[in-house]
């Protein structure tokens, strides 16, 4: 059943009153370029993150553990898959357009990574406070998502997320009760990755937010920033661990852990592409995009969809 | 050489061929060509470590020792080189995907092969993994015939294929080269064939395959029935063990 919006008021009332916006509905303009911006981003993220940790990979330690670390990674990259599919079929750019884009540096994606993960600590670190972070996240926007097909994606991701999380914290535990030299490789790690995985929340959301005006955000960014720091700020503390973060002081009245001014400068320069490994990062993941082109360019020769060309029409729907 | 010494060699040539190649499908995760292949060498290496992990488990049974994370992980990474039994094949290091493809279609085509030589061992459990293995063999073997089917039928596509085989055929006959201990395995009912019967079996798909032989069957390889390594194995289990070196006393 085709639906139409008359106006942007009209619109708005349908989201507030918990409506689902499906892929072939004909919405303003403005929405179809946030939601897309949004799941983009996402997608772009998910799969930065996988070439942050595939530095990390295949140097594992152990068998059966490396065979964990690759069905999670299976999982990400498959959550990347599916999140081009949802942005393609908002009609703004097709998934190599996407790709594209992203591999020239024109596009967005979490700050946190165009960090290096240079030990195996930084990928424990990443595993457990990085995809918490976007966990809590993702939770929020999954809550009241008003975009039907991304809300579904959502519950699919989140599902994963959970055991991800489950197993970056049972390898935070190993070292926790470990040795010396693995609890000061963890503590390291803590001190490069605790102040980037906070900001992945971004800074306080603006008052006119659209993200939250339209329910694609259902929580400010700040609300969600402080859930993370509450959890996680008392559960590193309780194996020992130093939250690098000076100011930080429990506050008694309120019953919290206050972490102090926020430094917003590195996230300013890390999302104009000016983060600690941003160039290098970029450059590889284009360098790799093209050495492989042949095999794409070889696949739609034979009319294969297997590069994922060709996914721009609109007209797909969310069932 | 006594029995179970070679029955637990026959079993750690199996399960280091399993290990490496897993690892090396582990480097091409997030470089691939294109999502769907990233999330297909994911898969299938954690299917080639799984099954590295069942054969080394193997050999624990033979030694009486409980196959803990520990004792696994130091028969997979923690044995001195000499001690490895992988043929060359899967220890070459490669950034190109063409060769990359090239050795997955090989590998996985004879792994099949050797997985029906212990369908029916005299060791139980041997068995029942190669029934579970041959179902996944036959997903990776129509993964890599799909993928070469679209690309040997393109010009550009197919000639860089066949420039791969150049550099991966010298290395097939290795993959056939069983060790020593092969023949007490074969005695002992552990295995029904010799590793080398599959080389005329593997020659022959590959014609079929890429319209050419891609090995020289006379050719010496060196391997010296799997006991010497090449040139790329030190750097690779440098690089696989880069964490537990970085701690021996460690559990991560």
């Amino acid at each position: 059943m085709t639906r139409s919006w008359a106006t942007m008021e009209d619109f708005e009332a349908f989201l507030d009153d918990g409506g689902l916006v499906e892929a072939d509905d004909p919405m303003p303009d403005a929405y179809r370029q946030a939601v897309f911006a949004f799941i983009e981003m996402h997608a772009n993220s998910e799969l930065m993150g996988g070439l942050t940790e595939r530095d990390w990979i295949p140097k594992t330690p152990g068998l059966r553990h490396k065979m964990a670390v690759l069905a999670k990674t299976q999982d990400e990259i498959g959550h990347g898959h599916l999140l081009y599919m949802v942005a393609a079929d908002l009609g703004v750019k097709t998934r190599v357009e996407m790709l594209e884009d992203l591999f020239a540096g024109r596009s967005r994606f979490h700050n946190v990574f165009h960090y290096r993960a240079v030990t195996w600590g930084d990928q424990v670190a990443i595993a457990f406070l990085v995809d918490a972070a976007a966990l809590i996240s993702q939770q929020a926007v999954f809550k009241n998502c008003s975009y039907g097909p991304y809300k579904r994606i959502l519950r699919r991701i989140i599902a994963e997320e959970g055991f991800h999380m489950r197993l970056g914290e049972d390898r935070m535990l190993r070292i926790a009760e470990g040795t010396d030299r693995q609890r000061l490789m963890f503590q390291e790690s803590l001190n490069r990755w605790f102040w980037p995985a906070l900001q992945l929340f971004g800074p306080d959301s603006e008052s006119d937010d659209v993200l939250l005006r339209w329910h694609i955000k259902s929580e400010r960014n700040e609300v969600l920033r402080d859930r993370w720091v509450q959890r996680f700020v008392p559960m590193l503390q309780s194996y020992g661990f130093t939250i690098p973060a000076p100011d930080m002081r429990w506050d008694a009245v309120r019953h919290r852990w206050d972490v102090g001014s926020i430094d917003w400068e590195p996230l300013k320069r890390t999302l104009a592409q000016g983060g600690p490994d941003s160039s290098r990062r970029i450059r590889e993941a284009a360098d790799n995009w093209s050495r492989t082109a042949w095999v794409r360019a070889a696949l739609s020769d034979n009319g294969a969809a297997a590069n994922g060309a060709g996914n721009g029409s609109t007209s797909t729907g969310g069932s | 050489m006594s029995e179970p010494h070679g029955v637990r060699e026959y079993l750690l040539a199996f399960a280091d061929d399993e290990h490496l190649m897993g690892q090396q499908h582990t480097e091409w995760i997030g470089i691939a060509p294109f999502l769907e292949e990233d999330l297909a060498v994911s898969s299938i290496g954690q299917d080639e470590l799984g099954h590295a992990a069942l054969l080394y488990e193997l050999v624990l049974d033979l030694e009486g020792v409980e196959a803990t994370d520990p004792a696994l992980d130091a028969l997979a990474f923690g044995r001195p080189s000499d001690d490895y039994r992988c043929c060359h094949l899967v220890e070459y290091t490669t950034s190109d995907w063409a060769e990359a493809l090239v050795r997955h279609w090989v590998y996985d085509t004879f792994e099949a092969m050797r997985w029906k030589l212990v369908a029916g061992s005299s060791l139980p459990k041997l068995a029942s993994v190669a029934r579970k293995a041959l179902q996944e063999e036959a997903f990776h073997c129509r993964h890599a015939d799909a993928l070469l089917d679209k690309l040997l039928a393109a010009p550009e596509a197919r000639k860089r294929i066949l420039e791969a085989l150049e550099v991966v055929g010298p290395l097939v006959t290795g993959l056939c080269e069983p060790v020593e201990g092969e023949a007490e395995a074969i005695r002992t009912g552990v295995a029904a064939g010799s590793t080398t019967d599959l080389l005329a079996p593997l020659q022959q798909a590959a014609e079929e395959r890429f319209g050419a032989a891609p090995v020289n069957s006379l050719l010496d390889h060196g391997q010296n029935r799997r006991t010497t390594r090449s040139a790329d194995f030190e750097p690779l289990l440098a690089r696989m063990r880069e964490v537990f070196d970085y701690d021996p006393e460690a559990i991560w």
